[in-house]
Parts: structure tokens; sequence; C-alpha cells
């Protein structure tokens, strides 16, 4: 067994609370490494691609990394892999924190779980010893009161992660929390719930040792000290709240469900503004240096967190301009445990529905701060109209008809983020490829359209193989696991990817063995969607971002026939 | 001509928009180092750190020091990590 791993996984069957530990080879935790790459690795062999998600058959993968314990600033993370209730494709979200070392404490490099508890239930792996325990008085507890409960009660060295009422009700963009932090995107709050598991406490005493803990230190001490520099400054100064000014100048900021690039109020919910207006403490995940965490206090009780897309997915995608609402809409979104972009995309996607007369709820107006929160709420309890919008935006749309899924603001079925694909096509091309549908996270490709190497609306088969560079280099950031907020700091990430793993597996691994790494990690997510029933025709965007340029700027158009060469040239240069 | 500034380099020189009279997008660079010391972790001799980039008028993100503006135009300075 490599240093770094444990060398097992444990197979938790959550209907009995039945266990096997299952041997984790050497040459497999060396193509995968662990986090998405391990993660995809196990779903795939799992054999259930063609299962319902929800489905007590289908499993779910909280999957470490070797990294995770080591003093390698930003690695204390985790991902939660399996097949996706949104898009029904392959679903990697990852979140960060002390769960993730108390987990592999446990003496695994994967928790998976199949089945179905008979009653609400929290899943205890106590040092590798497994138990299920009656969670019903926590039934339609928010996240934070789930852990609070669960830390009282079980003792405060447990580690939660937890899902909300939404996770219950099977709200298809439910997330996993976990101190505050999401694995939010595709809906792996239901796959939980639906196994009827309101929340997983570990704690353990099993650590790893590393290949070469002197270069280990020496090395997480450098990797520290640059994290404190220019690369990340964005992000301890502002956050990424800072984008929306930026994106709003360049006509790259959704609003109105997409139907504009500018939001004229952008002003007034700038993370400038905001900070301005609101006091604000910092806050970084166990085991960071970075610290991009802005905590703003709304004068009640709890702050939020506040990201950028949650801001744009709240505010100008929903055309609202009141800080004070988007915040608080942002801290409910977590409260109950959903995803925000998923949730602001479907809402703002719903109310153009009802501005064409297609949908009969017409309190459901863009610019209602009430509408917004009201929408939420009904979103959270799948009551009225709630119970629609919680299957987000694509089931809206094939309920509704009316070729409204023209504009049904997702890819795959996931709600896109906040980079309007006409004024940045690399990402477009990024969004259309992505194997769990639109994603900034799994494709980096924005930064390729901030960059001199393309003309961002003009973007030509150039533009390919830096997409595809973005693409590898997150597969195998997720894989090993660190943030991407690290990804400045690197003159050459392959290489120094190298380095760390050689210093705590003792493998003699490459840049060039991590590059092809990476391909395979990528190539493994496909092959789940391939099996799921992938087609070429899901590698697209909606009408609504093909040949009609974006209102007050032509310039920012993107053909049918552009759009489909640059998918194909991608799939020429991965081989598919 | 004029500079737009967003997110980090706005904050760190306390000023959304300034004016300047330059020739070369390195002459740019140069004085906003000098104007605002504030900016000197994040500005070189002729280019800007990895962490921000330049974009002329909103459309074409630009980078090399010789390129010629003219009075009527704007450089956006803005953080070249545009995650969220």
């Amino acid at each position: 067994m490599p240093f770094g791993y444990h060398g097992r996984c444990l197979w938790i069957d959550v209907t009995d609370g039945s266990v096997e530990r299952v041997a984790l080879p050497d040459s497999l935790l060396r193509q995968f490494i662990g986090g998405s790459g391990l993660g995809a690795k196990l779903l795939v062999d799992a054999g259930q691609a063609d299962a319902d998600p929800l489905a007590t058959t289908a499993p779910l993968i909280f999957a470490f990394s070797p990294f995770v314990g080591s003093p390698l600033t930003t690695s204390a993370k985790f991902a939660v892999v399996s097949k996706s209730p949104l898009t029904n494709r392959i679903n990697d979200s990852l979140a960060s924190s002390g769960f993730a070392i108390a987990g592999k404490r446990c003496g695994c490099d994967a928790i998976c779980l199949t089945g179905r508890a008979v009653r609400l239930s929290v899943l205890i792996v106590d040092d590798g010893q497994v138990r299920l325990e009656s969670a019903e008085r926590l039934a339609g507890f928010t996240c934070a009161a789930t852990e609070a409960t669960l830390k009282t009660d079980l003792g405060g060295d447990f580690q939660i992660a937890s899902i909300g009422p939404a996770g219950e009700r099977a709200v298809r963009y439910a997330t996993i929390s976990h101190d505050g932090r999401h694995a939010g995107r595709g809906g792996s709050g239901a796959v939980l719930g639906s196994k009827n598991i309101k929340a997983i406490a570990v704690r353990g005493t099993q650590r790893c040792d590393w290949a070469y803990p002197r270069q280990v230190t020496e090395y997480s001490k450098s990797l520290s000290k640059r994290s404190f520099g220019p690369a990340t400054a964005k992000y301890r100064e502002l956050g990424t709240a800072a984008n929306l000014l930026a994106f709003n100048r360049l006509g790259a900021l959704p609003t109105r469900n997409f139907q504009q690039g500018c939001f004229d109020q952008a002003h007034s919910i700038s993370a400038e503004h905001i900070r301005a207006t609101y006091n604000r403490t910092r806050a970084s995940c166990v085991a960071c240096t970075i610290g991009c965490e802005h905590i703003y206090a709304l004068g009640d009780s709890d702050g939020v967190r506040l990201e950028y897309e949650s801001l744009f997915a709240l505010g100008p995608l929903c055309g609202i301009a009141d800080a004070d609402a988007v915040l608080r809409a942002s801290r409910r979104c977590d409260e109950i445990g959903i995803d925000t972009i998923s949730t602001g995309g479907t809402i703002a996607f719903a109310m153009e529905c009802v501005e064409r007369g297609w949908l009969d709820e017409p309190w459901l107006t863009f610019g209602s701060v009430e509408a917004v929160r009201q929408a939420i709420e009904l979103v959270g309890r799948r009551e009225g109209v709630g119970n629609l919008l919680s299957e987000g935006s694509r089931r809206v749309a094939e309920a509704i008809g009316h070729r409204s899924i023209d504009f049904a603001p997702q890819v795959k079925g996931l709600e896109i983020p906040g980079y309007e694909p006409r004024a940045l096509q690399t990402m477009a091309l990024g969004f259309a490829v992505g194997s769990r549908g639109a994603d900034h996270n799994r494709s980096g490709a924005y930064e390729v359209d901030f960059s001199d190497k393309v003309d961002r609306r003009h973007v030509t088969a150039d533009a390919v193989r830096y997409a595809i560079e973005t693409e590898d280099k997150a597969a195998l950031m997720d894989s090993l696991i660190i943030c991407k907020f690290l990804r400045g700091v690197f003159e050459d990430f392959f290489a120094e990817a190298a380095d760390m793993l050689r210093h705590v597996t003792g493998w003699a691994a490459t840049a060039d063995e991590l590059r092809e790494t990476a391909k395979r990690i990528v190539s493994t997510k496909r092959q789940f969607n391939v099996l799921a029933g992938w087609t070429p025709d899901e590698d697209t965007l909606p009408e609504r971002f093909l040949n009609t340029p974006l209102p007050n700027d032509p310039e920012a158009f993107l053909s049918h026939d552009r759009l489909r060469s640059l998918v194909a040239e991608y799939h020429r240069q991965r081989g598919w | 001509m004029r500079v737009e500034l967003f997110g980090l380099p706005r904050e760190r020189a306390g000023v959304a928009e300034i004016e300047l009279q330059v020739d070369t997008l390195g002459q740019l660079f140069g004085v906003l180092a000098t104007q605002f010391p504030s900016l000197g972790d994040l500005i070189g001799v002729n280019h800007l750190s990895a962490a921000l980039v330049a974009n002329l008028n909103g459309d074409q993100f630009v980078s090399d020091p010789a390129l010629p503006l003219g009075k009527d135009d704007r450089v956006l300075i803005l953080s070249a990590d545009a995650g969220g």
C-alpha cells in the first residue's frame, strides 16, 4: 500500500448497516488518485450507471485523497460522487473542512453508500465501526441545526455532513453540507435523502504516514507562503463576489434569465457596496491559508457566506437589486440545503415563463424580492409551484412545453453558472461538453476568455486545446484534492503536483504521468455518462445562446455551426 | 485615455476610474505602479502580475507593453482569476 492511503474503502448498505471493507489496489489508486477521480472509478465499477439515481441500488460515494490530513494547504477536502438526479449523468461535487480529515481517519479512502434505511437515520462511522441511529427527531432540521444537535448528542469530535429539509424531500438540486460548506451542485443531497440518511457522522484515529515527511513539511511551508501572495489576494481581500462589476462591464453578467448580459443596477449588489454596508468577518476551511470566505452580518442571527455564484443567481439572474434580499436568500438556500445556482436559475426561468404567459403564477416576477423569497420556501417544502421548481429548469420546461426548453438555462439539466456563454465563448464550449453539465468548476475555460489567447466573442478551433487544458487541470486538482483558488500560485502545476504526490505517496510520479492521469479521469466520467445513455447531441447549449446575439452587444454572437464545430474538435482532440 | 479598475485593483487603489496621458500599455502599467504603491505587488515593469489582466475598451484582452493607446481608449484592469 502506498503512503498517504489506507488502501481500502467501506461499502455500507444503509438498509441494515452492514459493511464490506474492500481493498483498493495500488494500481487503481495511482491511476485515479483520490477525490473525484477515485469516486468516478468506483462509481463506474459499481455497475449502476443505468439505475435511477434515487434508487436504493444507486451508490453515493464520499472519496478522500492522499493529501487529506497532510499539512498541504487547502487539502482538507472530500468529493461526493454519484449519478445526479438532476442530470441523470455523473455528478462529482466537492466540499471542504474537518469532515474530510475525520472521515479519512476512519481508516478508509472512501465511504460508499447503497440501500435505504428503514427510517430517517444518522450513519455513524466511528473509527471504522459503523452503526445507524434514528434521526427522526431531526426531520425538517436545517443543515446547521442538524450538525449542532448531533455534535451535542454524539460528541464534539464528530464531524457531520448532512442534508436539510430539501434533501429529505428529494429536491433535485439539494446539497450535502458540512460546517457551512456545501457539496452543492447536481443534487447529491437528494441522493443521500433517498437513502433515508439525514447525516453522516465520522470520527477516527487512524492516520496515514507520508513517504518523505521532511519534504512534505518543507513543501507545505513553501506552498503556504505562496498562498499569501498576489495570486490569491482577490480571494482574501474581496472574495469571489468581486467578479460582479467586472463581468457587468464586459457584458458577461447573466441577467433576467440570460436575456441580457448587463444589469443596470449591478452597483447596488456589488461586493464593493456590500462590503461598505455590512459588517464582515473572514473565515477559512480547516487546513487552509487563503481565507476566502467573506461572511456578512445581517443583524439578526447567523451571517452569510457570499460567493459570486450565489450573488449572480439570486440577484441579476432574477432581476433583484436589493443586496439585503440577496444575502438573505442565499442564507435561506444554505439552511434548506439547496444549490444557489440551480435555485436562482430555475426561479429565473419560471419568471420568464410567467412573463410569456406560460405559467400561471402572476406573483413570480423579475425584480420581486418577495417572489424569490417565497419561491425558495416553496421549493424547500415542495409545495405549490415549488414542487415543480424543485425538479430543476429542464423538467420545468418539459412540463410547460411551448418550446420553453429553448431558454431553460441548463446543459444536461444542470443550471448554467454566472458566465454569459455568448460573451465568453471558450466557457461556452466548456459548458457544452461538461460531464456533469454546465459547470465552472470542472472546466476553467473562462480563464482562457479572460486572456489574450483568444477573442472571447469570436473563438475558433484554437481555443479547444486551451479548454481541454483547463478541464484536465481541474480534474487533477479535484482528485489530489487541492483548492482551485491556489491555481495561480503554480508556475507549472503538473510538475508541482508530481512533486507533492511523490513526497506524500513515494510514487515516482512525473508531470507527464499526471497529464495522462487527468485525461483518464475525464474519460472515466465520460465512460459513466455513456453507460448512462449519453448521446453526442447532449454536448450543446440551449437555443437562446445560438444564432442570436446578446442585446446591446452584436459582437457576442455564437452560431450553431461554430459551436458544433468547436464541440466536434473537442471530441476529436479527446479521441472520443 | 481612461483606466477603469475593478475588484482587487479598485479596492487597493481606492478609486474606480482615473484619467491618464500615456502612449502605450507599458507606460500605463508604470504610471499605475507609481501612482498607487498599494498595487506594487500586482504590477511589474511593463507587465501585470499573473493576478491581473488588462482589457481594451471592453473588447480584447491585451498584454503587449508596446500596444499604442489613443486618447479615447479605455483600459480595464481586473483580476485574471474569474472563478466563482
